[in-house]
């Protein structure tokens, strides 16, 4: 447990204080419509998205997954973290394209870029799912902050986990996806000031820089310093097969939408900015606040492992930022820190709870229940969904020790099999929405069989993570590719409209000469692009 | 690479930073070279910030290479970035009176 004085209890509360009042302030704007109450009104300067693109993926959990992999594989578990690269293609390519679509969430693109039967299937199956995946994220953040909470005042774990996120959905509930941003702005700010101070007082009390490096080479584990410390290509815990897989997926990602789970969040944040140049530039920002954070966090648990060099248990070293925060802070900063902890916790809470919203209330209840309402009820099924995501989080979270393995293999579900066609709805026109059904479908039974039944009955061995990877993505294929040449090629008109709204790069050439020869692209254009 | 002539904009040497609507919507080599400079930048700015924290000289070297990076990526996608969306703005309304129609459901 950790002592609080006044100081600290004064902190906490004065910042609780400000980050809910700054949210709530925003009620006026957040129920004027359901653009207002998930997009902001599409009116948002670039930095608003981007320093809500990085708190959110801030979250209570994420310093304790850095600490982890710092811990055990030095800088180069820098790298573990380095998924957030997608986004360095993505602000160039998929955000623009996306942006210049208008759809308010990824379910809607799906409806816009895929038509009839399989696109309507698309649009109800990725709500469903995002419904699902934000109630999840909602419950893993939650009881993690439990967990902090019980590290410092010895508290049950369910009260960490009510408590912070039911003060946080006062002002989701309230003000909408205005008060999300505008929180997240704040939130962002202190915990990253807080971030930079804690890291450097760690390496600070850790003898500093010099020390931490001569005291590595002493202990014989200078290899932590190389950031490119591999342990062969194929073999150990880094191999170089895993870290060109890590880049492949991360980078070229980016061309395409839905490739990460990360993307979703972003897909809102995207659709809020005010123009395009606006959405590019909110995602490539967020983003390298998110890589320079891990980085700060890394150096620190270098500091962190010279202190405490022999831990073997993961919950343990897991802890290592929150400790040297906790443990080095003189009094009065410790209730500082804390405030900042609950910053990032509810940043990614509100994210989540305004979300998982915007699929209810746009894609289930707006699309399929009542295309006629109002804006007022479309508010007001946007707070109903929110309350729904709120009390379904706590159920998730209290279960969560036990069904976390089986969510994380839902969540590799997520990335390994439908990565490709991800990309290739973006890039190709002639892949269809029955194409990108049956990526779906079928990737639920090959990653069932490749990562649970064949090994458990010695069919296969045992993959390691980046195998399983290419094995589904090209077993997919081998499903998918032939589905789609089996199956017509979507509606040309639907096509058409697309390709001129949005301008996709990659393999558009037949819709392209349709729309110049329907006048809507100038002829002179379409000869520039085929010279270049 | 010899140099390519790009109709009817201003061009500042090889890279061009005058656009017409036009022009920035197409995918040129001002994209493509941004596709390699992102990432990379990422890359350097993930190894320059922690190893600057260890007092590493070539970690400052790496951040500055970054930084200078950024710079260059600036000067080449934003003024495309900017057309676009100039051009782009003026056609929202209609494109979203256009989306509302082409998902509804019923259709």
């Amino acid at each position: 447990m950790v002592p609080f004085g006044f100081l600290d209890w004064f902190w906490l509360i004065a910042f609780i204080v400000l980050m809910v009042g700054s949210g709530v302030r925003f009620y006026r704007l957040g129920k004027r419509s359901e653009s207002d109450f998930f997009l902001a009104g599409r009116g948002l300067p670039w930095w608003l998205p981007a320093s809500s693109v990085y708190a959110t993926h801030t979250a209570t959990d994420t310093p304790m997954w850095v600490s982890g992999v710092v811990y055990r594989f030095g800088l180069s578990g820098l790298w573990y973290t380095f998924y957030a690269a997608w986004c360095s293609i993505s602000a160039f390519v998929s955000t623009k394209i996306f942006r210049r679509s208008l759809a308010y969430t990824q379910a809607e693109w799906q409806s816009l870029r895929f038509g009839g039967m399989s696109g309507e299937l698309l649009r109800g199956w990725v709500a469903g799912w995002q419904v699902f995946l934000n109630m999840f994220v909602l419950g893993w953040v939650g009881i993690a902050m439990g967990k902090v909470c019980g590290f410092i005042f010895g508290w049950p774990l369910w009260v960490g986990l009510i408590v912070f996120s039911s003060i946080c959905g006062l002002y989701v509930i309230t003000a909408g996806y205005w008060g999300v941003v505008m929180a997240d702005f704040q939130q962002g700010v202190i915990a990253f000031i807080m971030i930079v101070i804690v890291s450097i007082w760690g390496i600070h009390a850790a003898g500093g820089a010099h020390e931490i490096i001569d005291k590595l080479h002493a202990m014989g584990e200078a290899g932590r310093l190389n950031p490119f410390n591999f342990t062969g290509f194929f073999e150990g815990d880094f191999p170089v097969a895993w870290f060109i897989t890590m880049m492949f997926i991360g980078i070229l990602g980016g061309l395409g939408m839905a490739t990460a789970i990360d993307w979703f969040p972003e897909a809102q944040r995207i659709q809020s900015a005010r123009t395009v140049k606006d959405a590019s530039w909110s995602i490539w920002a967020g983003s390298a606040l998110v890589i320079v954070r891990n980085a700060l966090w890394a150096a620190a648990i270098l500091g962190f492992f010279v202190l405490y060099p022999n831990l073997q248990d993961v919950k343990d070293y897991e802890m290592a930022w929150f400790r040297l925060g906790f443990e080095n802070l003189p009094a009065g900063m410790i209730g500082f820190f804390f405030a900042a902890i609950v910053a990032i916790h509810i940043s990614t809470i509100s994210t989540h709870l305004n979300l998982g919203a915007v699929y209810i209330t746009r894609d289930l209840y707006h699309h399929y229940i009542n295309p006629n309402a109002t804006q007022h009820q479309l508010v007001w099924v946007g707070r109903a969904g929110t309350l729904l995501l709120l009390l379904g989080s706590f159920v998730f979270g209290s279960i969560m020790e036990n069904i976390t393995e089986w969510l994380i293999f839902a969540l590799w579900i997520m990335a390994a099999g439908v990565w490709l066609p991800g990309i290739l709805q973006v890039l190709w026109w002639r892949f269809n929405g029955w194409g990108y059904l049956t990526a779906w479908i079928f990737n639920l039974v090959f990653s069932w069989l490749v990562v649970w039944v064949l090994p458990a009955f010695g069919v296969i061995p045992h993959l390691r993570d980046y195998q399983q990877f290419w094995i589904l993505m090209i077993l997919g294929a081998l499903v998918f590719v032939p589905v789609t040449f089996a199956t017509k090629p979507e509606n040309m008109d639907r096509l058409v409209k697309f390709y001129v709204m949005c301008r996709p790069i990659g393999w558009w050439g037949p819709v392209r000469r349709e729309a110049e020869k329907r006048g809507l692209l100038k002829y002179g254009e379409d000869q520039d692009q085929r010279r270049e | 690479m010899g140099k390519i002539r790009i109709r009817g904009g201003n061009k500042m040497g090889w890279i061009q930073r005058k656009w017409t609507a036009e022009q920035a919507d197409r995918w040129t080599k001002e994209d493509y070279i941004t596709f390699i400079l992102s990432p990379l930048i990422y890359f350097l700015l993930a190894l320059g910030v922690a190893l600057s924290l260890l007092l590493l000289w070539y970690g400052w070297v790496i951040l500055g290479v970054s930084v200078v990076l950024f710079v260059v990526m600036v000067k080449i996608i934003d003024p495309k970035l900017k057309a676009i969306s100039e051009d782009y703005e003026m056609k929202q309304k209609k494109y979203l009176e256009e989306l509302e129609k082409i998902v509804r459901w019923e259709d």
